[in-house]
């Protein structure tokens, strides 16, 4: 049931341990419980736990603990300046004089988590060109931020 | 007489002038997420989010200063703190010792107490968080999410109907769907009728009748609204007292004593244990803790 997860997360060169009989998918969604919740959770919830993430059209998109639980791990990352850090927030790609430190994997085509100087992940993206390269090109495109929340509050107000 | 002349007439019968007031922005430290508020602090400091500590509350902050919204910075966005009035910032920090106990939040959207039982909490046991529109769950869930809250589960279910999940409460969180106040709406009393209240005093009774069944013999309610009308506050704390063998506890939090004394209506002497808040540092509040009465 989490090969989504799993795969998705392997896509940062890492692995995460959960609990499988404490996933519980709902729809599209994955959650994860804890095992008090999981004796509350017998009629149909909205939302419980902690939120993995969702499959859409084949395509698996995290939450952001799931994220958090990668920063906490050896995933590929960046960390950004501050600069870069609320562009990032406001769905700007990165470039290469914003990151301040490269932890894994610097090739083309591999993911990345992007953190803050306070080692706060601010979500992710792909690397679309090699981070050695001149200063002013776009090293990071970015594919999720926490800049979602302020976007989902205009959606819902 | 007008609809505000009507409403200020009655707050003067309860002993209070009315009079404006401005709200300051208020924030509230998740302290689950934060190892060091005065860390915390600083940081919002440097990027000019000027924050002076609020007297009656642990972790509750007023924003004197601000060149951007305060759901503007990457702290808010990790779930660091969160943007809550401080009078709404009380009612979760009345219950009694409530880690590791089920807790139903039978009105919970959107999310700002929620969030804070949790962290009360410390992310532990389980919240059991209600409401009927499911816009306003999603805002809740979008707030479980961004506050890293995992000890709790929503369900879209109405709070009269609570009894449906079968599960018993050590703890209850009544915060009402009420008329509010004209602190924290400027067009309170063009859009508020005398029926609006009696309205919501009805609901409120309905929503503690049915979540009543479902508290622990040694269990806790703490019931608030941000209304400033009787009816939705001291006459429904009498009416619960009279008819669903309720008592009230005493509590200790900023706010004047509870009316006993209703517009000729003598009360139960025991209402004077809730808790009246009139507009001013903070909006308008009522709150109270209700224990289940000894057998007779």
């Amino acid at each position: 049931m989490i090969k989504p997860i799993d795969d998705f997360v392997s896509l940062f060169g890492t692995s995460i341990s959960l609990d499988e009989s404490l996933i519980v998918k709902k729809k599209d969604k994955y959650f994860l419980l804890s095992q008090r919740l999981k004796k509350l959770a017998s009629k149909d919830f909205f939302y419980a736990g902690t939120y993995l993430g969702k499959v859409k059209n084949g395509t698996f998109y995290p939450g952001f603990e799931l994220l958090r639980m990668m920063a906490e791990k050896k995933a590929n990352r960046v960390v950004v300046n501050k600069k870069t850090e609320w562009l990032f927030i406001c769905g700007r790609d990165v470039f290469n004089r914003g990151i301040v430190k490269v932890i894994g994997t610097r090739k083309e085509g591999d993911h990345a988590l992007v953190l803050n100087r306070y080692g706060e992940c601010l979500g992710f993206g792909r690397i679309v060109s090699n981070m050695d390269s001149e200063q002013d090109r776009v090293v990071i495109r970015n594919i999720s931020d926490i800049g979602d929340f302020l976007r989902r509050e205009t959606r819902t107000h | 007489m007008s609809n505000k002349e009507f409403f200020t007439d009655r707050y003067r019968k309860m002993g209070w002038k009315y009079h404006t007031v401005k709200l300051k922005k208020t924030i509230r430290i998740n302290t689950a997420n934060v190892n060091k508020p005065s860390d915390l602090i600083k940081r919002l400091q440097k990027q000019r989010l000027m924050l002076t500590k609020v007297p009656f509350l642990k972790n509750g902050y007023w924003v004197e200063e601000s060149r951007f919204s305060a759901g503007a910075t990457t702290a808010y966005l990790t779930g660091l703190y969160s943007i809550q009035e401080a009078a709404a910032q009380i009612p979760a920090t009345l219950f009694t010792e409530p880690n590791g106990k089920t807790v139903l939040d039978a009105c919970a959207a959107p999310g700002g107490k929620t969030t804070q039982l949790a962290d009360l909490m410390h992310n532990t046991g389980a919240i059991v968080a209600l409401d009927i529109n499911r816009q306003r769950l999603t805002a809740l869930s979008n707030q479980l999410e961004r506050c890293q809250i995992k000890n709790t589960i929503v369900y879209e279910l109405d709070a009269r109907r609570a009894s449906q999940l079968e599960t018993s409460y050590a703890r209850i969180l009544l915060d009402m769907p009420c008329s509010g106040n004209f602190a924290t709406d400027t067009n309170w009393f063009k859009r508020r009728t005398i029926k609006d209240v009696q309205r919501n005093a009805a609901l409120q009774r309905e929503i503690l009748t049915e979540t009543v069944k479902m508290l622990e013999d040694d269990g806790e309610i703490i019931y608030s609204t941000c209304s400033l009308e009787p009816e939705e506050n001291e006459l429904n704390i009498d009416w619960a007292i009279k008819n669903l063998n309720m008592r009230v506890e005493e509590i200790s939090c900023y706010g004047q004593k509870g009316l006993t004394k209703v517009f000729g209506k003598h009360l139960d002497s025991s209402v004077q244990s809730c808790i009246r808040i009139w507009p001013g540092q903070t909006q308008g509040f009522f709150m109270c803790k209700l224990i289940k009465s000894e057998p007779a």
